[in-house]
This record gives C-alpha cells, sequence and structure tokens, in this order.
C-alpha cells in the first residue's frame, strides 16, 4: 500500500479532506448488506449490521484509508445517535397502553432480569481476570446499541468491543430464548417477545416480529425498558464499585 | 420541512439530555436523559405530533447505519485486546444463556401467579 503511484495518493488526500468518502462507503455498505441479507434468506446468525461491517473493514483495509481516517468521516453520520436515542423514546410512549395492563409482572421482572442481563456475564468475565475496560465494555451487552454506546462512553469503556459484544448477544438471545421456551413449554407470545427485547435488544425484537406482531410489541418495550432501566442503574452501580 | 421540524425537537431533546447531564453530574448519556424526558412530555401531552412520529421513525429506520462506523472498529481493536476474546465469548455466551433462562423462568411464575391473584377479567 506504501507503492501506490503520485495521483492515486493525491486523490486520496484529496478524498479523504471532507468526511464524504467515509460517508460514501457507509452509506453503500448499508444498502449492499440489506440486499445481501434478504438474498440469503434472513439469515439470524448474520445480521445486516455485521454483513455491512465486514464489508467496509475489508474496503477500509485493502485500500489503506486506515481505520482512524474513516472514522473521522463517519463521524458525520455517529453524531447522529444522539437524537436517534431520543428517538426511540416515541415508540416507547406508544407501548405505554402494554405498560399500563401490565405494569406488575413489569416491575417485578425487568429490573431483577435486567440487572442479571448484566451481571452474569460481569460476573464471569471478573472470575475470568478480566480487566476494568473489558468489564465496563461488556456491561450494556444486552442494551440496545444506541444507548449502550452512551454507557460504554461514561464508564470508559471500548465502544467496538461493546458493539461486537451487542451482536453476539443479540444472536445468542434469539437462539437461546427458542430453546428455551420450548424446554421450559412457554407458548404466550407477550413473555417470548419481552424476554427477547429485554436480552437481544433490537436483534431480539426483529426476530419477536418474525414470531408474531404482539411478540413484537412487546420486544420493542422489553428493550425500551431495559435500555432505559440500565442506562440509569448501570453507571450508578459501577460508581459504587 | 415537517421532518424538519420533527428532527429539530429531537436535537433540542438531545441537547436539554445533555444540558442536564453536565448540570446534575449525571454519569448517564445525554441521549438517555433526552429520551426519557421526551417520554415523559409525551405522556403529560397525550398525543405525538405528525412531525416527531415522522422524524423519529425515520432516524430509528437507519439506526443500523449509524452504528455500522463503531461495529467496523471491532475488526481493528483485535490487537488492544489481544488474550481477552476467550474471556469475551465466555462471558457472552454463558451470561446470555443464563439471562435468557431466568427471564422466561421469572415472567413464567409471575404470569402464574398472576392469574391465581384472581385476574378473572382477562383470559389469555
Amino acid at each position: 500500500m506504501t507503492d501506490q503511484p503520485e495521483i492515486v495518493r493525491s486523490l486520496m488526500s484529496v478524498w479523504t479532506a471532507s468526511p464524504l468518502l467515509s460517508v460514501a462507503l457507509t452509506l453503500g455498505a448499508f444498502i449492499v448488506a440489506q440486499w445481501l441479507f434478504v438474498r440469503f434468506r434472513r439469515p439470524l446468525w448474520m445480521p445486516p449490521v455485521m454483513i455491512a461491517a465486514l464489508l467496509l473493514a475489508t474496503v477500509v483495509a485493502l485500500t489503506g484509508l486506515g481505520f482512524e481516517r474513516y472514522e473521522q468521516g463517519a463521524r458525520w453520520l455517529t453524531v447522529l445517535l444522539g437524537p436517534a436515542t431520543v428517538a426511540l423514546g416515541v415508540p416507547l410512549y406508544q407501548q405505554m397502553h402494554h405498560i399500563r395492563a401490565l405494569w406488575r409482572p413489569i416491575l417485578v421482572t425487568l429490573p431483577l432480569a435486567a440487572t442479571l442481563a448484566a451481571a452474569y456475564a460481569l460476573g464471569i468475565a471478573w472470575l475470568m481476570g478480566a480487566t476494568p475496560e473489558v468489564l465496563a465494555s461488556l456491561a450494556p451487552k444486552s442494551v440496545t446499541a444506541p444507548i449502550a454506546m452512551g454507557i460504554t462512553e461514561e464508564l470508559g469503556g471500548s465502544v467496538s468491543l461493546t458493539l461486537g459484544g451487542l451482536l453476539i448477544t443479540g444472536v445468542l438471545a434469539s437462539l437461546f430464548v427458542d430453546w428455551c421456551t420450548r424446554w421450559l413449554k412457554i407458548t404466550d407470545d407477550r413473555i417470548v417477545g419481552f424476554a427477547l427485547g429485554l436480552n437481544g435488544h433490537a436483534i431480539g425484537t426483529a426476530r419477536a416480529f418474525e414470531i408474531s406482531h404482539t411478540a413484537g410489541a412487546f420486544a420493542s418495550l422489553g428493550m425500551g425498558l431495559t435500555g432505559v432501566f440500565t442506562a440509569l442503574f448501570l453507571p450508578l452501580a459501577f460508581l459504587l464499585f | 420541512m415537517v421532518m424538519l421540524r420533527g428532527f429539530l425537537v429531537l436535537v433540542v431533546f438531545f441537547l436539554l439530555g445533555e444540558a442536564v447531564r453536565v448540570f446534575a453530574g449525571l454519569p448517564v448519556s445525554g441521549g438517555v436523559l433526552g429520551m426519557v424526558m421526551a417520554t415523559v412530555t409525551l405522556m403529560v401531552r397525550g398525543r405525538v405530533s405528525t412531525e416527531l412520529a415522522t422524524a423519529s421513525q425515520g432516524l430509528i429506520s437507519i439506526l443500523v447505519l449509524l452504528i455500522t462506523p463503531g461495529v467496523v472498529g471491532v475488526f481493528f481493536i483485535a490487537d488492544q485486546f489481544y488474550g481477552h476474546w476467550a474471556t469475551v465469548l465466555v462471558a457472552l455466551v454463558i451470561g446470555t444463556l443464563l439471562s435468557v433462562f431466568t427471564t422466561l423462568l421469572l415472567m413464567k411464575k409471575v404470569a402464574a401467579l398472576g392469574k391465581e391473584g384472581g385476574s378473572h377479567d382477562r383470559s389469555a
């Protein structure tokens, strides 16, 4: 990559002077990934974000653009995560009738289940001798990405490691909910959906919408409430330790 | 225009969230605080405007696009976390299995309790 001709190098420096090259690459990868995902019949283990990231990582590495320069340009997109997090409040409000109807079971299960979703993984990682940075990155593993990224930044973890953990968690949660509901003989779509959203954030919610609309609505609810609960309590809990 | 008005509302709530974070010294991200304030505002008002609904739907539909640059980073931090990958994977696999199982068991028990509690008005 060092023996590029002069003209290519000057073109690269012109292109990377503005963030638009990163924006174009990200948009392109996003669109190609959506298309590939549908072509491969929506595989549970390979969500579109994984396909897009693989494509981008290949391009960024092979062209010699480098991750740092790419990421700097892509900030023009990632800055929108702030308002996008606020936007999650709208569907949460629209689910409010479910919360009102079922506030008692939600109040009993959510705080405990959302705490355990973080605590099990943190406990195991801590026992295996993980560094504080790794622990901080894994803590929001069941929280939807925009909220999780905020939590990780507050705790001083690595956002990229968090996002990797989120992907793995989302895919695993979809598979495990499938096994466990069969084993525990649970047929209530509201419970299945809530568990998918609570443990598997957006990836679990997407899976729940494939089961039924009720499961999907409860998954959105579980995802939203887990996100808010974890974002409010996890940083405070971390301060105590 | 409709989309832009809704977008402005979202950005203003985000900025308000950041303001609360700084003034109250909370270790919670401005986006989450903005989301909580937006939800509470909607509950008080009792309805969502078309502008806000359109703008939030638009942003939520491109969430995957917005997190992709961060996910790309996963492939470039392999060296930084060399020696931690086994820990990360074991923690995620076992942790997620345990938490999925506990959630389902807990909800099954609570749902059963709810029925014994005598709510005859709800059949499902």
